[in-house]
């Protein structure tokens, strides 16, 4: 388990550098099931890597990033206290 | 006796909880390597660009390699009529374009004008899109080889792409016309109609035109600069009956996904006036 959620990481940087930005959204989605901070935490290394101010103003990447960890996070909370003990 | 043993399993079992690696959040350590990362680019961009540098190259090799690769799978015997049509344009052009800078020679010699060839920064492309989000080149030449804020960067054939919109050391980040919300002024066509050119992000323009205006697919789009300097053409016409404009699709002379070099060069106010992004030394 943990090393499957090392793995989903460690690609996710990977591919934020040297893949298109496509492919790196996609494995940070993959990430947020296991690792809700995923998305954030990509779009904070994507944003330190390529985002130039002035350019579309907000640095989007991490800003949709946070929305989707937000997204996950919500989402693992409502799964947890709807399983029934 | 046993109270002791039952006191060392439990200390041991929180000791190892505090070693085990089932206790590491992998998303917790992506999210302090994003920060450090992030403060390195604000404490340290020279450093961190060198850092990141290499990276870049991986890339680069990755897309050459898979465009290879996805090439291969195309019809061979069209890709060689391409090839030899391209090889028999490319050498009509060269000889052309050597006319046209021998009449030029010739003009200004006769007029007594002196050259207005000026020579410029050839810096080599580090990362480009689709890599980044972002529309932007970030290149390996900085304020130590003479690049400033503000600069132009032509690609092949002296078309402008962007605009120098970050210097470090050793590197800087050039903003393409096709950054979302970049704005630039130009014109198109033969009747040279003005036109406000909005990069759309991937490499692609748009503009809004109105319908009357006659603007057809293949018109070519200029801006200001020494004169006019061609920077795309136009690829499709969208219009809706119900609005009194067109929407004109624009895509750049050079592609910026494959663009490994450019030439800086200080052309003036004209294209620096028309086109509007903030600037910055990050």
């Amino acid at each position: 388990m943990n090393l499957r959620n090392g793995i989903l990481t460690v690609s996710a940087f990977v591919s934020a550098a040297i893949l298109p930005w496509p492919a790196t959204a996609l494995l940070a989605l993959a990430a947020s099931f296991v690792e809700p901070l995923m998305p954030f935490s990509i779009g904070l290394f994507m944003d330190a890597l390529y985002y130039a101010p002035g350019i579309g103003t907000w640095p989007t990447a991490t800003l949709y990033g946070l929305v989707f960890s937000v997204i996950a996070v919500f989402v693992r909370h409502q799964l947890r206290s709807s399983i029934i003990r | 006796m046993q109270i002791s043993l039952s006191m060392k399993r439990t200390f041991l079992a929180k000791r190892n909880a505090l070693l085990s690696s089932t206790t590491f959040s992998w998303g917790v350590g992506a999210l302090i390597f994003a920060l450090l990362t992030l403060f390195l680019r604000l404490l340290a961009p020279n450093l961190f660009l060198q850092a990141f540098t290499p990276v870049f190259h991986i890339s680069d090799s990755i897309a050459a390699e898979s465009h290879l690769f996805f090439s291969s799978f195309g019809d061979t015997a069209a890709l060689t009529v391409r090839n030899e049509q391209l090889a028999s344009e490319n050498s009509a052009l060269a000889s052309e374009n050597q006319m046209l800078v021998e009449k030029e020679a010739s003009v200004n010699a006769l007029l007594g004008v002196a050259s207005t060839r000026t020579s410029g920064i050839l810096a080599g492309v580090v990362a480009r899109p689709p890599a980044s989000p972002y529309d932007t080149l970030v290149l390996a030449a900085g304020k130590d080889a003479g690049v400033a804020l503000g600069q132009e960067a032509f690609g092949e054939g002296g078309v402008p792409l962007g605009m120098v919109s970050a210097v470090t050391a050793d590197f800087s980040r050039v903003t393409l016309f096709s950054a979302p919300n970049a704005v630039t002024h130009g014109w198109v066509g033969k009747a040279n109609i003005p036109l406000t050119i909005s990069g759309t992000g991937g490499g692609s323009l748009s503009a809004t035109l109105s319908r009357s205006a006659g603007v057809a697919v293949d018109d070519i789009v200029f801006v200001p600069g020494p004169g006019q300097l061609p920077i795309g053409t136009v690829v499709r016409i969208d219009s809706d009956p119900s609005s009194p404009g067109v929407m004109l699709r624009i895509v750049p002379k050079v592609n910026p996904f494959s663009v490994s070099w450019v030439l800086l060069r200080d052309t003036g106010s004209a294209l620096r006036d028309s086109f509007s992004v903030a600037t910055s030394t990050l």
